[in-house]
């Protein structure tokens, strides 16, 4: 199988005016033609900055300071403008968080319909996307204002867009974070579907465990600007390795038994400033030795899934997991 | 709909504060020293002339009947009579009107020509793009270099060195439109340098705030060119303040840009109204204030218009 | 403080530093030896600048060059004053209004509306029809064109405030409304006064300046920037050193202000932006 994401070893780098803050400390990713993968991590992992990266869509103070990002066998952080702005069109699309921030509020979802299918879009085919989106009365939600539909609405015609050209990799930041509870499962439902039928690549930028569940084939953890663990979701999900992702199960309702705790995770993620030299996850972690603060992890393969973890299968780990 | 709902509001706030205005213009013309009996018909008067004017006027009333009679023949487009020529001040204005009209439109052009550019560029420019640094001097410039001080500069380049463009001497656009340029562009130019800069700062401004809002990431991920998301998305974004200051500029310019006018010997109605108050003929400064004052509330309902029919949020309760 | 100065660029520390330059000539202008400024007859009358006369000498022979100084100093503090005064009151007022809504509100909204319809300079020559010409005149049309700026901005940064946690918590607590206002919301608001500050007193010198190039500023012997300006445009084609160096030095004050302000303005409330690719 072709991959339509490889990436290597990836540094970005924000300049801001206390100095410079490393989002990505060195991301190694592939993501494979026709899978879902699921990025999770805590707002401030970095995982914003991968799936904006996918399209070079960073703020202007955002720049690559190592490493390689290909998608669909080019190269995004050395291209020529005209080429980046057609793998953004035909290759790519984007779901983002808040469909309100996304849309313009001041051009009609018609409009904006047609400018990401192309000039030649007409009013039945711009209708027939909607329909495809699963809006009902297509004709009205053309002609509105994106003030004038639910956030559920919008959203549904976000993801049209992102669909318009038959992207090959779909990119979806918090889809539906800014979105009721009680239809958030129905757009996720909606994209997935979406998906499916034109056999894209899918990445959901998230930090909710229970709908990665259901919709994921693989799931990447972030931490600190690194892959901590990736594997199959029922792997990583099912039985993680890595401290940092058991801790984010521990820390999400929704499966707890009876008398259970919810566990938040102490502490906050660390700002780099630099390459870290040590595990990232060390100042939070409830096993860390001595090796963790001297020494960098490097991916190794236990349990069948890629772990970043210098402790990982060994028999401190283990006895953790029986507590 | 929506927009009347709007509207009627701005309307009803529009009338208060012109009322407002005349109340005080009314206010100040009374506070003069001398009575108001000098204020229509100059500092020499007899005392019969100042008692038919006090029974005319019906100065010996009470204040607010004085305004109500005042405020009454104004809606009959009675402003006094010009102690100097003796004609109806309302005439006298609407004469000179289109000469400022003219000069104002003129200064609004270049003002716009300039400044919207200039202030894109600004906005999109990356840091220490020589694009933007140029857009702030000129920005820092022209909000610095106050209108008189720049005009005066002219009128001694295009005095010393004799170049096409003149220094005062009007000459009406119908007789000699060329003629008529040659004297308009100077003051003109000199009044659009402050349009510029007020102009090109907002631009900046607005443009930079819509550069961070979602919708412009939205248009660079489905692979817009640079061109069509400043033309669809950005513009419409930013307009609303630039239309905002634009129309105050406007109203400044139509109120009679009495420095520039002056200088230039232009005889439009800033420089009426300061001749007026030169020669005491007060009747001309009370009317030309008000005018310029209601001129100004006009545009600027124009431009709570013009806010609803670009953002359509605008009135619906959901902003 | 460390990101407040890092965010200054060069052009706006080049505007701040001229700033205090031109407010320290200003007020140690009259020690320092430049030459008498009332001094008739100091030079032939209107000779062209030399080593002696930096700018040149006016009608009556007076060194240009100290009677610019003074100038310098005369503009500066009659705008300041005027801008000043009208900061607090246009303070207060929008606090007042921002605060107590309702009747208040309404009134002191409306009352700003009508302020802010007269243009400028045409309030002045209504004010110097009313009070005659001269530096109280000057200070009113410097009040009239800027107390709404103070007022507008002021009301709605109140407003925004009065639903805060805090300040509703303060109200509970039982702390008088005047109270409330002075510890409470004043200190959030004095940011934005200073970024009004500095544009009004931009505003400010423009119109002293222009009012007295009308001549319907202060007097003589009061000469500010602008009445020097005026005093040498009778002489522009042939003495047009009059004219260049009082609207040169005018002009670098107004821009200093201006730089100053901007970069308030960008430390308080930066703008970033993004690129188009």
């Amino acid at each position: 199988m072709n991959n339509i994401v490889s990436c290597e070893d990836l540094v970005i780098t924000y300049q801001s005016s206390n100095g410079p803050v490393r989002a990505l400390d060195g991301v190694d990713l592939t993501i494979a033609e026709g899978e879902t993968l699921a990025i999770v991590g805590e707002s401030g992992s970095g995982k914003s900055t991968l799936g904006m990266a996918m399209g070079r869509l960073l703020p202007s103070e955002a720049g690559r300071e190592a490493g390689r990002l290909e998608v669909d066998g080019m190269p995004v952080f050395d291209m020529a403008r005209d080429d980046l702005r057609r793998l953004r069109r035909d290759t790519l699309g984007f779901v983002f968080q808040n469909p309100m921030v996304a849309l313009d509020p001041t051009m009609r979802i018609g409009r904006q319909m047609q400018r990401a299918m192309g000039r030649r879009a007409r009013a039945e085919d711009i209708h027939a996307l909607l329909e495809r989106g699963e809006l009902d009365d297509p004709e009205r939600v053309a002609n509105s204002f994106p003030h004038q539909l639910s956030g559920g609405m919008a959203q549904r015609v976000v993801v049209a867009m992102a669909i318009a050209r038959s992207p090959r990799l779909l990119i979806a930041d918090e889809p539906t974070a800014s979105l009721d509870a009680s239809i958030q499962d129905k757009v996720i439902g909606t994209l997935c579907r979406l998906r499916k039928e034109s056999g894209a690549s899918l990445v959901i930028l998230s930090h909710d465990v229970h709908m990665i569940a259901r919709h994921a084939d693989r799931v990447a953890v972030m931490y600190g600007g690194r892959i901590v663990e990736q594997g199959t979701t029922a792997r990583v999900l099912g039985a993680p390795v890595h401290p940092y992702t058991r801790a984010l199960l521990k820390a999400a309702a929704g499966h707890e038994k009876p008398g259970e705790w919810l566990t938040p995770i102490p502490g906050t993620p660390p700002l780099l400033t630099g390459r870290c030299a040590a595990c990232s996850f060390e100042p939070r972690c409830s096993v860390s030795r001595d090796i963790c603060r001297s020494s960098r992890p490097k991916p190794r393969t236990v349990e069948e899934r890629e772990v970043l973890c210098l402790l990982a299968g060994s028999e401190a780990e283990r006895k953790e997991v029986a507590q | 709909m929506r927009i009347l709902l709007y509207f009627l509001p701005k309307l009803i706030f529009a009338s208060i504060t012109m009322l407002g205005v005349s109340a005080l213009v009314f206010l100040a013309l009374r506070m003069i020293p001398g009575g108001y009996a000098d204020v229509l018909l100059g500092p020499f008067v007899t005392p019969e002339a100042r008692e038919a004017i006090a029974v005319r006027y019906g100065l010996d009333q009470p204040l607010l009947v004085q305004y109500l009679n005042w405020l009454g023949a104004l809606f009959q487009g009675d402003m006094g009579v010009s102690m100097v020529t003796r004609a109806p001040v309302l005439d006298e204005f609407l004469r000179r009107a289109p000469v400022t009209l003219e000069l104002a439109l003129l200064a609004l052009a270049f003002a716009l020509a300039g400044g919207l550019p200039l202030g894109i560029l600004a906005g999109i420019a990356p840091p220490g793009h020589r694009g933007g640094i140029l857009a702030r001097l000129v920005g820092a410039l022209g909000a610095s270099v106050p209108d008189f001080v720049l005009g005066s500069l002219l009128i001694f380049v295009f005095s010393v060195w004799s170049l096409w463009l003149r220094v005062g001497g009007y000459v009406s656009p119908i007789e000699d439109p060329v003629g008529n340029l040659r004297t308009m562009l100077l003051p003109a130019l000199t009044l659009s340098l402050f349009g510029i800069a007020l102009v090109l700062r907002t631009t900046r401004d607005a443009v930079l705030r819509v550069m961070t809002e979602g919708y412009i990431t939205t248009a660079l991920a489905r692979g817009e060119r640079p061109f069509d998301i400043i033309r669809l998305h950005v513009l419409r974004n930013s307009a609303i303040p630039i239309i905002t200051v634009v129309t105050t500029y406007f109203g400044f310019l139509l109120g009679g840009a009495v420095v520039v006018e002056v200088l230039f010997s232009i005889p439009g109605i800033g420089f009426f109204i300061f001749s007026g108050l030169e020669n005491r003929d007060y009747a001309i400064v009370q009317a030309g204030v008000l005018i310029a004052a209601a001129v100004f509330i006009s545009i600027n309902m124009l431009a709570d218009l013009a806010y609803a029919l670009i953002d359509p949020r605008v009135g619906s309760g959901r902003h | 403080m460390f990101s407040i100065f890092g965010r200054i660029d060069r052009l706006s520390r080049f505007g701040f530093g001229l700033l205090v330059f031109l407010i320290l000539l200003g007020l140690i202008g009259p020690y320092l030896p430049l030459g008498d400024p009332m001094r008739i007859g100091a030079g032939p009358r209107l000779s062209s600048p030399s080593w002696l006369f930096p700018f040149g000498t006016d009608e009556l022979g007076r060194s240009f060059l100290p009677r610019v100084v003074d100038g310098i100093r005369a503009t500066f503090l009659l705008s300041a004053v005027a801008v000043i005064i009208t900061a607090i009151i246009g303070t207060l007022l929008g606090m007042v209004a921002g605060f107590f809504g309702g009747v208040a509100d309404q009134v002191v909204a409306r009352g700003a509306d009508i302020l802010f319809s007269f243009p400028a300079i045409l309030a002045g020559l209504l004010i110097a029809a009313v009070m005659g010409p001269g530096q109280i005149s000057a200070i009113a049309v410097i009040s009239v064109a800027t107390l709404p700026l103070f007022i507008r901005v002021v009301r709605s940064v109140t407003l925004g405030l009065a639903s805060r946690g805090f300040i509703v918590a303060a109200q509970v607590a039982g702390a008088s409304p005047w109270r409330v206002m002075i510890v409470h919301i004043l200190p959030n608001i004095i940011g934005a006064v200073i970024v009004q500050l500095t544009y009004a007193l931009s505003i400010g010198m423009i119109i002293e300046s222009a009012l007295s190039f009308l001549g319907l500023g202060g007097q003589a012997p009061y000469a500010s920037l602008g009445s020097l300006l005026r005093q040498g445009s009778a002489y522009l084609t042939f003495a047009p050193w009059l004219v260049l160096s009082s609207g040169a030095v005018l002009s670098a004050a107004i821009m200093a202000v201006n730089l100053t302000g901007d970069a308030v303005r960008d430390a308080l409330e930066p703008l970033k932006g993004r690129s188009l690719t």
